[in-house]
């Protein structure tokens, strides 16, 4: 900051570790956490589409990985990220676009309902996925 | 660079616990960042018990009946008590605030936390070195430029024009904003921050100003504007309730619609 860290022998103020979280902030991290969580699905989606390409052995074996309850946790997880980065991703257009949005009250009960919308959407989907 | 943790000479370790005061009925518990440059060693966190009948009904009157009654060495800036000069900004319970304005009444529940500004060199106890702070305000030069020649009286403007400035002059450089914000925290070198950001939509949106072109070339750059990351921290602590975040997005628009 205003001093270099070796002429500098100041302590730094404290910052994450005195910090209450806002809505906010727990959303804008989720985002990214969500969006990087995302890239690694993108190869899950690549190793289903190889191993149908390849034939019913190796199709057998990523089934088998997906009805498995680490398959299944991993499956959930991943919806979630999909359904929460898509609605706060929605939000960061209306954000960028027509610019609403911005009052603390209104931004924090959309991160709220951001976070509802991944989980419900993603249980819903399970549970379709069960029924089915 | 982010770093999450604090470095090691930051670290703050478990202080001194000052006597109760006697006979109170109504007592809360403080928890202060103390440091000294003077005394060897990290800082650390004291605790004091406060006669909450007895001090006030601000944080910044907890702060005067620390000083006054039980440890005379706690250094912290105030000026106005009113919420005008910004002095009194500090970390409050977690979040950043300035705390001549912070009614006890706004307090969560539990142990109260005070430190100072957030990612900031400490100077003392609550005094962070705003420095950089500073030199960021002047960069986007918060003054009226223009080439048409100087009227004879003042420079008028219209109601409707006077009215954009609205949410924007009312910015009393606590810094809060900027301290509260994770992107300033990890890039406050390279990144304005919302304080000056703020001031910066200010300027740029004024109708006297004349150098609109020139303040957006100043701001064209990976880092000074486009840090923001819409994290909101600046518009949830203001104290004035301003909202840079707006500000900041509105000087996002002003820089594509120049190039469209």
């Amino acid at each position: 900051m205003s001093g270099t860290p070796k002429a500098d022998s100041r302590p730094l103020s404290p910052h994450l570790q005195v910090w209450r979280f806002h809505a906010t902030m727990l959303a804008s991290i989720t985002h990214r956490i969500t969006g990087v969580g995302l890239y690694f699905g993108t190869l899950l989606i690549t190793a289903w589409l190889v191993a149908l390409a390849s034939g019913p052995d190796a199709y057998a074996v990523v089934e088998m990985v997906a009805f498995s309850i680490p398959g299944q946790l991993i499956l959930f997880l991943w919806a979630v990220a999909i359904l929460y980065h898509f609605a706060n991703g929605i939000r960061h257009l209306v954000w960028d676009g027509p610019g609403l949005g911005f009052s603390p009250k209104v931004a924090s009960q959309i991160s709220i309902f951001n976070y509802a919308f991944a989980i419900v959407g993603a249980v819903a989907l399970m549970a379709a996925a069960v029924l089915s | 660079m982010v770093q999450l943790t604090l470095p090691q000479n930051s670290k703050v370790q478990k202080g001194k616990t000052w006597p109760k005061p006697q006979g109170a009925k109504n007592l809360r518990e403080f928890r202060i960042y103390r440091y000294s440059p003077e005394e060897k060693g990290n800082p650390r966190w004291d605790t004091y018990w406060v006669d909450m009948d007895k001090a006030g009904t601000m944080i910044l009157d907890v702060l005067f009946y620390i000083k006054n009654t039980i440890d005379p060495t706690l250094a912290f800036r105030r000026s106005c008590r009113e919420g005008v000069c910004g002095s009194c900004a500090m970390n409050i319970a977690g979040r950043n605030t300035i705390a001549c304005t912070k009614g006890f009444d706004e307090l969560p529940g539990g142990v109260i936390s005070i430190s100072p500004l957030p990612h900031l060199p400490v100077i003392r106890d609550l005094i962070p070195d705003l420095t950089n702070f500073y030199a960021q305000h002047a960069y986007v030069q918060p003054f009226l430029k223009t080439d048409s020649p100087t009227p004879e009286k003042e420079w008028r403007q219209s109601e409707e024009d006077r009215a954009q400035l609205d949410g924007l002059y009312e910015c009393i450089l606590c810094a809060s904003c900027s301290t509260s914000c994770p992107s300033y925290w990890w890039n406050g070198d390279k990144y304005l921050g919302p304080a000056a950001l703020l001031q910066a939509y200010r300027w740029l949106i004024d109708s006297r100003d004349e150098a609109t072109g020139e303040r957006l070339d100043d701001l064209e750059d990976p880092f000074k504007l486009y840090r923001c990351h819409t994290i909101m921290n600046c518009a949830q602590v203001c104290p004035k309730g301003l909202n840079p975040a707006q500000a900041i997005a509105k000087i996002k628009h002003m820089m594509v619609e120049r190039v469209s």
